[in-house]
């Protein structure tokens, strides 16, 4: 049973040192500079004033070759990616051209996504595989759901808002106690962060490799998007100081990585069916 | 892709995994002469399994018509379309392509996703029989006009597609009896598993957001039990219980008696290559050349083993058993015109006359003086 997953790192490395490559990414993007700004609080408004103060980096959006399935043709070809920072909280703002909103989950209906990396231990000789790191490299993955920000925005949807004609004679939530009901509920009853969005659209994951991504269990980051026409805007922010050791650590005036995945739900693109950007250096100044 | 044996082709072929066989492997025979679409299955499954919001077009157990009904819509004609014109799986080993050898470049299967519609009409085609009703025809056998029901759960495949497409790992398949699971806590509802699956028994739950599956009634089965589907059949047409590889086919167990001794019910596409763990005693009443596709070129075999039953008292006691005891019969024996069902400690469960006794009444009664009426 491992045999794929070993086979699938073995191919990951070789496809981050190929990556590394020009033939790849012809132009690597420039660093991407967290000016540090005034405040202590999160910084989550897609519309802030003080995105102005933050220089935008264009990144290449890649397909996503390495593992199975792949993604040959990412709908997603390029995102402006801002950084900003308060010693406290570091914000990242992405945009993307998407010219459908996406944020209807049935089962073949898919949701528009964003995702921003960063490596867990930044050690610039060793820096992780930026697919999903390592084993003995992890990253942290913080990613935004739109259907999150529309339970957010919204409300969480309920049958009849996917299918207003929808009939059920009896839900066993209408006549079961609760601890009885929750045998129907799959997986609502383990409870998984992944039914309906809580506190934040985005949702803070840990990753040593393919198959490995798995959501913390503190969930400290928060973020909003917007899609207005064609274009969505979203933020990412998450606290600065590691809240255990599975956290980046980031601190004024340090160095580490960033990359990023995007997914084109009305493309059907979910999972490793995505798009991708590559490490790009990540300072963020005194 | 590493290599697997799948003995119902009788070759290796690809799997994405490693092959391991669990310790048992759950098993079911469905008897497709005896099912008369009734549902009650698809409602003993539904209302201890799928009463839950999201669930509401998930169907774990479903009776389709052939050869118009699907659930989904197209299922099976579109996975055949997909993997193309291939031999039939028939005695010599399978020259074709499974839907592992057939999965295009940068994909672990050959599959597709269903449309969100293609879920809403599970009675579409229901009872629509095959051919044009010509004037003054009459029953001929096998017959010119013909539809079937086909009865359809989770195969609890030896070779999943569902969990050889999931990149997560979020499906299993437990070492104790074979039983494929997909875990709540870790599916991130990619719908992989609902492409890879070609018997689109993977569903999406878009209040829970992620795919759910069938669960052979585990708790029953640790319990000794049959499954909900199989005790709740008015028909009896369904046997649950564990099958061995015909290697080591045990002529106790009934299940390795009907598929491996008297190979009478086949699996249901065998050729696309899960090695499914549902097998079907095809229905004697139609064209075999629609049958050789859905259960392999030796259908006929099948079909003229099932028309000598009466020559077979091992095989009628076996079939006798459906639907006769609630536990899993795990070995059974014939023995004084009785076949008698045991459970896995070898006690005794269930025994059933191979003949049902009949009276013969005189239509005069002489007692009376009057005519019996004929009812039962």
């Amino acid at each position: 049973m491992r045999h794929l997953n070993t086979f699938a790192r073995l191919v990951g490395m070789a496809a981050f040192l190929a990556a590394a490559g020009p033939e790849v990414q012809a132009a690597p993007a420039p660093a991407l500079v967290a000016p540090k700004l005034a405040g202590t609080e999160a910084m989550i408004d897609p519309g802030g004033a003080y995105w102005a103060k933050a220089k935008p980096v264009v990144v290449e959006v890649l397909s996503q070759m390495v593992t199975t399935p792949s993604a040959p043709t990412p709908k997603v070809q390029k995102m402006t990616v801002r950084a900003v920072h308060n010693e406290r909280y570091v914000s990242f703002l992405l945009e993307w051209d998407d010219s459908t909103k996406s944020d209807r989950l049935v089962s073949d209906q898919f949701g528009d996504q964003v995702a921003v990396e960063l490596p867990v231990s930044y050690d610039k000789d060793n820096p992780p595989n930026p697919m999903m790191g390592a084993p003995d490299n992890w990253v942290d993955i913080m990613q935004w759901r739109a259907a999150f920000q529309r339970d957010i925005d919204a409300g969480v949807p309920g049958v009849r808002d996917f299918y207003p004609n929808a009939h059920s004679d009896l839900y066993p939530d209408k006549v079961l106690l609760p601890t009885d009901a929750r045998s129907y509920m799959g997986a609502m009853a383990v409870e998984s962060p992944m039914p309906h969005a809580t506190r934040s659209p985005v949702l803070d994951h840990m990753a040593g490799g393919f198959g490995s991504l798995t959501v913390k269990p503190d969930q400290l980051v928060s973020g909003k998007g917007v899609w207005h026409n064609g274009k969505w805007r979203v933020v990412i922010c998450r606290p600065m100081a590691p809240a255990g050791n599975l956290d980046p650590k980031l601190v004024a005036g340090g160095d580490t990585l960033v990359a990023f995945a995007v997914w084109d739900g009305g493309g059907h693109e979910v999972g490793a069916r995505k798009g991708w950007a590559d490490w790009v250096p990540l300072q963020l100044s005194k | 892709m590493p290599k697997v044996y799948n003995w119902q082709l009788g070759r290796e072929m690809e799997y994405p995994y490693e092959g391991t066989r669990s310790k048992r492997q759950f098993a079911m025979v469905m008897d497709l002469n005896k099912c008369i679409a009734c549902q009650t299955c698809t409602v003993a499954c539904k209302t201890t399994w799928t009463s839950g919001r999201g669930q509401e077009a998930m169907f774990w157990n479903n009776v389709e018509s052939k050869p118009y009904g699907y659930y989904p819509l197209g299922w099976d004609v579109k996975v055949l379309d997909k993997l193309g014109v291939q031999e039939l799986v028939g005695n010599a080993p399978y020259k074709g392509k499974t839907i592992f050898e057939g999965a295009p470049d940068g994909e672990r299967v050959l599959g597709y996703l269903p449309d969100d519609l293609d879920y809403a009409n599970p009675n579409l085609g229901e009872d629509d029989s095959f051919g044009k009703m010509e004037q003054g025809v009459h029953l001929t056998g096998p017959h010119n006009n013909w539809m079937f029901y086909l009865p359809r759960i989770c195969n609890h495949c030896s070779y999943p597609a569902c969990l050889g497409s999931c990149p997560r790992q979020s499906i299993y398949k437990r070492a104790e009896d074979g039983i494929v699971l997909l875990d709540q806590s870790r599916c991130r509802g990619y719908r992989e598993c609902v492409r890879g699956c070609p018997y689109k028994k993977a569903f999406f739950n878009m209040m829970t957001r992620v795919s759910e599956k069938c669960i052979g009634c585990y708790p029953a089965i640790e319990d000794g039990r049959q499954t909900q589907c199989t005790i709740t059949c008015i028909g009896k047409i369904r046997m649950q219980g564990f099958i061995n590889t015909p290697d080591k086919a045990r002529e106790d167990n009934p299940i390795d008696y009907i598929v491996h001794v008297a190979k009478v019910a086949r699996p249901l596409y065998p050729q696309l290559g899960l090695e499914p763990n549902v097998y079907y005693i095809p229905p004697v009443h139609v064209a075999p050349s629609f049958l050789k596709q859905m259960f392999g070129n030796t259908v006929e075999d099948a079909m003229a083993a099932y028309r000598k039953v009466m020559d077979d008292p091992k095989l009628l006691g076996a079939l006798l058993l459906f639907g006769a005891a609630k536990d899993i019969v795990h070995s059974f024996k014939v023995e004084n015109d009785m076949a008698i069902g045991f459970n896995e400690t070898g006690a005794e469960l269930v025994r059933v006359p191979l003949r049902e006794p009949v009276h013969l009444r005189p239509a005069f009664d002489e007692k009376y003086q009057t005519h019996r009426t004929n009812i039962t």
